[in-house]
């Protein structure tokens, strides 16, 4: 039997117990609009049971523990797709300046240079399309007019343009691709801070729980928090440590091991181009996903292909011409001059003595005849020349438009999946560990019910002694 | 499934996100007509629109080509009728010489085809734009010279141009010209105009001739040689109206066919990047009324919890 004051102590206990719960409550309803926040929940346990004359008896019940509602397969699968996420993210960011940076776009409503309302190029209807086009138009407008210096003017404003478009697209990905190099810096700078953060959140878990005995779940919560934001960065593996620490591993180089940094990242240059490594070792992380795996992949392939593809068609197109004109006679006579400068597109230029001096274009096929038109003609006909694996310049160059634009829809699309798979899991992260208000009312209903029962139980008792004291008058 | 206080409003917040995506999309399309604006959006079919672009933009320069062509061969064709109209006269006059004409007469017969041939001359000199039309691909220079004797009287015609005729693209990989040379006598190539050994033309010989007959009163060589060689020139002169008709006649015709390939094009572009008006409107509508559904649904249960309930 537990007596009089046995359920004295058991009223007690109870009303700690249910303070507890209320102060539970209060902490999941402070912290439902804290995304890393999972609720919490307090362990009820029944107290240990006496022996009575009437068998065994319980004593109660105490709070045990508080328990965080964590699903850890949950948050590995949230983490790993935010490498994911971060790398297809990173993509389309890229590509998208890229497209930009390609300014080549269908506006119906534009009128080209021509009347034509038809696909028309950006920045004032100039894609590179269209000056490929305007460039051989001129070599056909010269070759029916190869006398006429208005045609020759022409040409070479066409020409320039051209070239000048060559350039403006070079630099631009070229600006591009430097702008991503310092991205990279950037977050390596936050891969670094967020690994210090880890690290230290780490020590001061082992340290509570070594204290307190349960788990540290704020501190916890906060470290998931920190560890799915690194791993939008970079992928990432982790392990547990000692005394509750996770330890973090990226591309197979250990970067945390308990509460401690052990190796951070750092950027190197090959080339013009920035890649990571680890720093007191300067081995190459292989990284497999991330935002910065992701910059990567988009700075290196797909704006890498577009540049070599872009420099290819200018390298082409400088080659051809200048052989073809090489070989025709001016309006005065003279032979030989090269019609465009450099040798590819950051370089090409038109040679300065023909736009000076228009008639020193090489348009007659025969020395002397200046209404000869044969190498203009030929000039003009390049643009019916399959020089890229069966392709014209203007062909290889809308099909360069086409490549990057299916790389471009096939991030779009990765990433709308991608999207898809993330909601999926925070939804179901968010049906286990997210507040509910209903939940939390009804709780704090119940235990403040409880609590007023418990007082109950203890004023009960209390009346009881009384009359137990009153007994002896 | 258990719902959180956040999963609620992350739910709507996402499908309002969507909704509010599809309609900017479909906003955009309705807007300007099109389906494909960006690599991003179709890049097939944005390849192909760049393709028929430049497809459509040539079609536009070999109608320009055609053009120039044809305001050529029409200036061609103005001094062919020029010089036809020349041996209409010379052969009247070779075939009114005869015994019955008095010196004086046969005098005043040379002078008019002496002013003659100086007229050929002047109508073979003939320029386009600056350009020789008769000398073949020498432009730059009167293609036929004439010296005079101290009468005044024509003595030779010599021509300076070349046999060489400018060919123009006028549809992909098809050439033409409405040139013509005003001599040729390699016997290959095009014809010349004046004079041609295949045909047995010589214009300016044959009046200089006549007009020496003439002058000699020789009127048996008038008879005998000149009357032939002028019928010589008109038939070489008959030949060249005929082609010259059959170039311009060439020339509308693919003129006709390059601007019926351009507008199919046109056609052929919309279909490739142009939005179904119809089909993007009801959609818009749909989406739009999803979105307000989603909002006042939203709303009306957002607005409700338990707390209304507890006091």
């Amino acid at each position: 039997m537990l007596g009089l004051f046995g359920v004295l102590n058991m009223g007690a206990r109870s009303m700690g117990v249910q303070r507890a719960g209320v102060e539970v409550a209060g902490q999941n309803l402070a912290n439902v609009s804290n995304p890393a926040y999972a609720r919490q929940r307090v362990a009820i346990s029944t107290s240990i049971t006496v022996q009575s004359e009437v068998g065994p008896q319980g004593t109660g019940a105490e709070a045990v523990s508080i328990v965080s509602m964590r699903n850890a397969i949950l948050d590995s699968q949230i983490q790993t797709e935010a490498s994911t996420h971060g790398m297809l993210q990173a993509q389309q960011t890229a590509l998208q300046y890229a497209q930009a940076a390609l300014g080549t776009q269908i506006d119906r409503m534009a009128t080209g240079a021509e009347g034509a309302t038809a696909a028309q190029g950006v920045g004032g209807g100039h894609g590179l399309a269209d000056s490929l086009s305007a460039l051989f138009n001129a070599f056909q407008s010269l070759s029916a007019n190869p006398t006429s210096m208005a045609e020759r003017q022409t040409l070479m404003m066409k020409a320039e343009g051209l070239a000048s478009q060559f350039r403006q697209l070079d630099s631009r990905i070229g600006s591009l691709s430097n702008q991503l190099n310092q991205t990279i810096d950037s977050e390596v700078i936050t891969v670094n801070q967020a690994l210090a953060n880890i690290a230290s959140l780490n020590d001061k878990i082992t340290r509570m729980e070594a204290v307190s005995g349960g788990p540290a779940n704020d501190l916890r919560d906060m470290r998931q928090a920190e560890i799915e934001k690194l791993a939008k960065f970079v992928k990432l593996d982790l392990s547990n440590g000692s005394g509750g620490a996770i330890n973090v591993a990226i591309a197979g180089v250990d970067m945390i091991t308990n509460n401690q940094v052990v190796e951070t990242v750092e950027t190197y240059q090959v080339g013009n181009k920035t890649y990571i490594r680890a720093e007191s070792t300067d081995a190459f992380l292989d990284i497999k996903g991330g935002s910065i795996q992701g910059t990567i992949q988009a700075r290196d392939v797909a704006l890498e292909d577009v540049r070599a593809s872009i420099n290819n068609i200018a390298n082409i197109l400088i080659a051809q011409v200048n052989v073809t004109h090489a070989a025709g006679f001016s309006l005065s006579g003279s032979t030989g001059a090269q019609f465009f400068t450099g040798a590819d597109a950051a370089t090409i230029g038109v040679n300065t003595n023909l736009v000076n001096d228009p008639s020193l274009i090489q348009a007659s096929g025969v020395n002397g005849a200046t209404g000869d038109n044969q190498v203009a003609l030929q000039l003009a006909q390049l643009s019916q020349v399959e020089f890229i694996f069966g392709q014209t310049l203007t062909q290889a160059y809308g099909q360069t438009v086409a490549t990057f634009g299916q790389a471009l829809s096939t991030v779009n699309n990765d990433l709308a999946n991608q999207d898809t798979v993330d909601k999926m899991l925070l939804s179901q992260r968010d049906s286990i560990g997210g507040v509910s208000l209903d939940e939390e009312m009804t709780d704090l209903t119940r235990f403040q019910k409880a609590f007023q029962a418990s007082a109950r139980l203890i004023t009960t008792v209390d009346e009881m002694l009384e009359t137990l004291v009153n007994m002896k008058r | 499934m258990r719902v959180s206080a956040n999963s609620f409003s992350d739910t709507l917040i996402n499908q309002l996100g969507n909704l509010a995506v599809r309609q900017a999309r479909l906003q955009s399309q309705a807007a300007t007509g099109q389906r494909v604006r960006l690599p991003e959006d179709d890049p097939v079919s944005l390849r192909r629109a760049l393709d028929l672009n430049s497809e459509f933009s040539s079609t536009g320069q070999y109608s320009r080509n055609i053009a120039r062509q044809l305001e050529l061969a029409q200036a061609s064709f103005s001094g062919i009728k020029g010089i036809k109209t020349l041996t209409d006269r010379a052969g009247e006059i070779a075939t009114q010489v005869d015994d019955l004409k008095s010196p004086e007469e046969l005098q005043f017969f040379a002078k008019e085809i002496a002013e003659m041939i100086k007229q050929a001359v002047h109508i073979m000199n003939a320029t386009n734009r600056g350009d020789s039309i008769f000398g073949g691909t020498m432009a730059d220079r009167p293609p036929f010279v004439m010296t005079l004797d101290a009468n005044n009287n024509v003595t030779s015609v010599t021509y300076q141009g070349n046999i060489s005729l400018a060919e123009t693209e006028i549809s992909e990989g098809v050439t033409l010209t409405s040139q013509t040379s005003g001599e040729n006598n390699t016997g290959a190539g095009a014809r010349g105009l004046v004079s041609d050994s295949r045909s047995g033309a010589d214009l300016f010989n044959h009046l200089i001739s006549l007009q020496n007959n003439l002058l000699s009163g020789n009127i048996a060589a008038v008879a005998a040689v000149d009357r032939g060689n002028l019928a010589n020139d008109e038939s070489n002169i008959l030949y060249h109206i005929s082609s010259n008709g059959a170039i311009q006649a060439r020339l509308e015709a693919t003129d006709a066919l390059v601007r019926e390939r351009g507008l199919a094009i046109e056609g052929q572009v919309s279909k490739e990047v142009d939005a179904d008006l119809a089909q993007t409107m009801v959609k818009l509508n749909q989406t739009q009324t999803a979105y307000q559904a989603a909002l006042q649904s939203g709303a009306r249960a957002m607005s409700l919890s338990l707390m209304d309930y507890l006091r």
